[in-house]
């Protein structure tokens, strides 16, 4: 073995005049590093980078020195992203591509083409090698094209070189602009014909390929859906892999499908749920294959898709899934175990089963049945940021079901490590934690009243005066749903503490938008039937300012969420008390635009106009005896109290009209109706 | 067809000699470059015969990427080498070997640890003690063999082969099969697989 100052010595000896002592250095240095990251460290240590792309900027260094000081590059950049960092700011990419250049030594293209793709294994050199992308396609394709020639033989050098020439090309197509860049080659074709090449390394690359081309690329996923082989349809063939018997191929032809499912390319369903999906579980019980990445193509299969989701409770995904858990939780102390390895799975996991019961209500209840929730809670108090979040988001989907709100939540111990998280000093898990508490706190939740003894509004006071605006809205979220059909001392208890200044500094946050829109969903839940409500908002902020926000929602260049909050905002103040009702009214401005948008062209904005002239149009005039007695003049009792200023805006015509459009909605023509009830039928 | 499960049985094993010859006998065109078959085979021969290093060394000339990419063979080529140390009573440069080589090694991978932990057991005991003990099969030739079967699998599968040849997975599936019919039927049966003669069962 050699000692560290013989290693300083094989590196001095690359200086060497003699190209013999190079040669057998580099080779030495070789040995050395693959397999070995101190090695490798060492020798990072020692400098070698300079040494060894200085001999490949070297126009006349020999072939034999290239290969040897290539195969140490390619070995270096395995060892770590910062490696492979250092080795591209070195500028030893451009080297390398002259290496693989048309007419350059077949060994040293082979060295050259395994060392780019060992450096780009690294999301940050995909995206570095940006300048010298138009360079190395062309001559990546030119290797590739020799897989016409090889088809029938295996020749073990060829297929190398053309199989990590495809893997490089897959990992160039980073981006949208590359992926049409390398598509309009004319490669897809070249690739596809590779599929049933009956050399596994080969499909497998030109599989790996194939995804990256068609990731979340509607065109590419269209234009390879009409791929045709010599007896079947790219569909089909892919299909065909994904059945195959070796665990690498079927994953990526899962990949594949999955690309084109996701873009809604070709009608796949049946093949999904009776080829795709059933292959996904194969792979996760096989034994030595790498059960992270299956579930994470599981996710994305399953991602906003009801019917894949479907599927895959079917296929036992689900159960399988919590299997994993189980086995990852009895190897917690064990010694011999890859807990890294474990930690990330158990991420995956969460994130996938998350996915999995987003949208399906059936799904959510298998989870639940197979005691998902149990290591839900259990992964709360994980010590890894990226286990609680995970683990939050997957909560986040499962109580979306309100049966399960009511039924399992409250016995599986949620709440206290979900506190504890929203006060984690990491963002990352306070946007989870918050993101799941909105959904703890609608009025049917029975931890709402625990939450709450628990001195939930002292916290969700001090996440509003969060730097991260997510959540800051998701506080805001909770705080909206907690006012829902709350009795006034509890109102009142979260004035104190949230106070209304702060919803109104918040329904004004510059360039925040959905922080406008959900304080002023707050702001209309403290209004909503309550006095309390009302006096607390207009008693702080006072008439003007209460105005001036109102005025701010409804400008027509707000977006409809805010509009519609507004509108709710004067409607929940105007029904619940005259007076205000008639601050409101008194502001020309204000009431011109509350009617203008009864014509909007969203019908919940349109519905919330006119909830709002209704609740205006509701108070009427008292009775004559009580008119006399308050001072007012006397008017004409029973009638609508704002039927001047309505009609000044030509409020029953503009109805009207709308009630004489065929296409009208029909909730927004209920709303109409009621409306036009204040007013007075037209004269015949 | 049977003619091509013998192909595939010489090409994986390493009879490049005689895959030839069946090449030219048979007519059967064989699908796989014959000549990348002598490297593989000397490599595996460098593994039978205890030189580890040349063998690692023929490795990273044939596919560099090969032992940085399989963490669990490049473990065990090393274990092997630690083993060969051990075995020449090279104690103290196993020791330093195992320290400075496999113990990194195995912090990055713990899955791995259990059997360097069995490994490094071979230096705690003298040679009389560990032949006696479940740890010896760690120092018989079987070991070696199993080094180089694994190592020559990883060869044939990054050059798209299959892994293990047909041949004897077929003998074995026969066997089985045999057996289970046994219990259920008379019938002629191969009881010798080196004659291949179908021979009735006594009554």
């Amino acid at each position: 073995m050699a000692s560290t100052q013989q290693h300083v010595q094989f590196v001095q000896q690359l200086q060497s005049p003699n190209p013999v002592e190079v040669y057998s250095a580099l080779r030495t240095i070789k040995n050395a590093i693959i397999g070995s990251t101190t090695k490798k460290s060492l020798y990072f240590k020692l400098e070698i980078i300079p040494h060894v792309t200085s001999l490949l900027a070297l126009d006349d260094t020999d072939v034999q020195i290239r290969v040897q000081a290539t195969a140490v590059i390619s070995s270096l950049a395995h060892k770590d992203e910062e490696a492979a960092r250092q080795l591209l700011d070195s500028g030893v990419v451009g080297s390398l591509i002259n290496q693989i250049a048309p007419g350059a030594d077949c060994v040293l293209t082979e060295a050259s083409v395994r060392a780019l793709n060992a450096l780009l294994s690294y999301e940050s050199i995909k995206l570095g090698v940006e300048k010298h992308v138009g360079l190395m396609v062309p001559y990546l394709l030119s290797i590739i094209t020799e897989a016409k020639d090889t088809s029938r033989v295996y020749e073990m050098r060829a297929h190398a070189r053309i199989e990590l020439a495809i893997l490089v090309l897959g990992k160039l197509c980073m981006t949208e602009a590359r992926q049409y860049t390398i598509a309009n080659t004319g490669v897809i074709d070249m690739l596809a014909s590779l599929l049933p090449c009956g050399y596994p390394r080969l499909q497998i690359a030109a599989l790996k390929a194939l995804s990256a081309l068609s990731y979340e690329n509607m065109e590419i996923c269209g234009a390879l859906f009409l791929v045709k082989l010599k007896h079947k349809t790219y569909a089909e063939a892919i299909l065909d892999l994904a059945r195959n018997q070796d665990p690498d191929i079927s994953l990526n032809a899962c990949m594949c499908i999955s690309n084109m499912s996701r873009m809604r390319v070709g009608d796949l369903l049946k093949d999904i749920q009776t080829v795709v999906v059933p292959a996904l579980v194969k792979l996760l019980k096989t034994p030595g294959f790498s059960a992270l990445q299956v579930v994470q193509s599981l996710g994305y299969l399953c991602h906003e898709d009801a019917d894949i989701q479907s599927a895959a409770k079917n296929a036992g995904v689900i159960s399988e899934l919590i299997k994993i858990l189980s086995v990852i939780e009895g190897q917690v102390d064990a010694d011999f175990v890859d807990q890294e390895y474990n930690m990330r799975m158990v991420k995956g996991v969460f994130l996938t089963l998350g996915t999995i019961v987003s949208t399906n209500e059936e799904c959510r209840r298998k989870a639940v049945e197979d005691q998902a929730l149990v290591y839900l809670v259990r992964a709360m108090g994980h010590s890894d940021n990226g286990v609680k979040a995970a683990a939050c988001l997957c909560t986040r989907y499962i109580i979306r079901s309100v049966s399960i709100c009511r039924t399992h939540v409250p016995e599986s111990g949620i709440l206290a490590p979900l506190l504890v998280l929203l006060q984690d000093k990491t963002a990352d898990v306070q946007v989870t934690a918050s993101a799941t508490l909105v959904n703890l706190l609608t009025d049917f939740s029975p931890l709402r009243a625990d939450a709450l003894k628990a001195g939930l509004v002292d916290i969700l006071a001090k996440l509003l005066s969060s730097q991260n605006s997510t959540v800051c809205r998701n506080a805001l979220w909770s705080i909206r749903n907690l006012l829902v059909g709350i009795d006034d001392d509890t109102r009142k208890e979260i004035i104190e503490k949230i106070k209304i200044e702060t919803l109104f500094s918040l329904s004004s946050a510059p360039h925040e938008a959905f922080l406008q829109e959900h304080a002023l969903g707050a702001l209309r839940n403290v209004v909503v039937d309550s006095m309390l409500g009302i006096n607390a908002v207009f008693d702080t902020m006072g008439n003007d300012r209460v105005i001036a926000l109102l005025r701010q929602a409804m400008r027509s260049d707000a977006e409809s969420a805010i509009k519609v909050h507004g509108l709710y905002l004067a409607n929940n103040i105007a029904v619940r008390s005259q007076e205000h009702c008639g601050i409101i009214v008194g502001d020309e401005w204000l009431l011109r635009s509350i009617a203008s948008h009864v014509t909007n062209t969203s019908s919940e904005v349109a519905i919330a106009a006119l909830w709002c002239i209704n609740s205006i149009a509701s108070h009427r005039v008292p009775s004559q005896s009580q008119q006399e007695s308050d001072g007012e003049s006397v008017e004409e009792a029973g009638v609508c109290r704002y039927i001047a200023e309505l009609s000044a805006l030509d409020l029953q015509a503009t109805l009207e009209r709308m009630l004489d459009d065929p296409h009208l909605n029909l909730d927004v023509r209920d709303r109409v109706r009621s409306c036009l009830d204040y007013f007075p039928e037209a004269e015949t | 067809d049977l003619n091509q499960l013998i192909m595939n049985y010489l090409i994986i094993e390493g009879y490049k000699d005689a895959a030839e010859k069946f090449s030219e006998e048979s007519g059967l065109e064989s699908s796989v470059d014959l000549g990348s078959i002598e490297e593989r085979m000397q490599i595996r021969f460098a593994v039978q015969n205890g030189d580890i290093k040349s063998a690692i060394e023929r490795v990273n000339d044939l596919n560099p990427d090969l032992l940085d990419t399989d963490p669990r063979l490049y473990f065990h080529l090393q274990q092997q080498h630690l083993i060969e140390l051990i075995h020449e009573g090279r104690a103290e440069e196993a020791l330093e070997f195992a320290q400075e080589e496999l113990a990194p090694h195995g912090e990055e991978h713990p899955e791995l640890l259990r059997e360097l932990e069995r490994t490094m057991a071979l230096l705690a005991f003298d040679m009389a003690a560990v032949v006696k003990s479940p740890l010896a099969e760690l120092l018989d030739f079987g070991h070696r063999q199993k080094t180089a079967n694994e190592l020559n699998a990883a060869l044939l599968a990054a050059h798209s082969q299959p892994r293990e040849a047909k041949l004897p997975a077929l003998l074995q599936l026969l066997a089985w099969t045999q057996e289970q019919l046994d219990e259920k039927a008379n019938y002629p049966r191969i009881s010798n697989i080196v004659s291949g003669v179908l021979q009735e069962r006594e009554k």
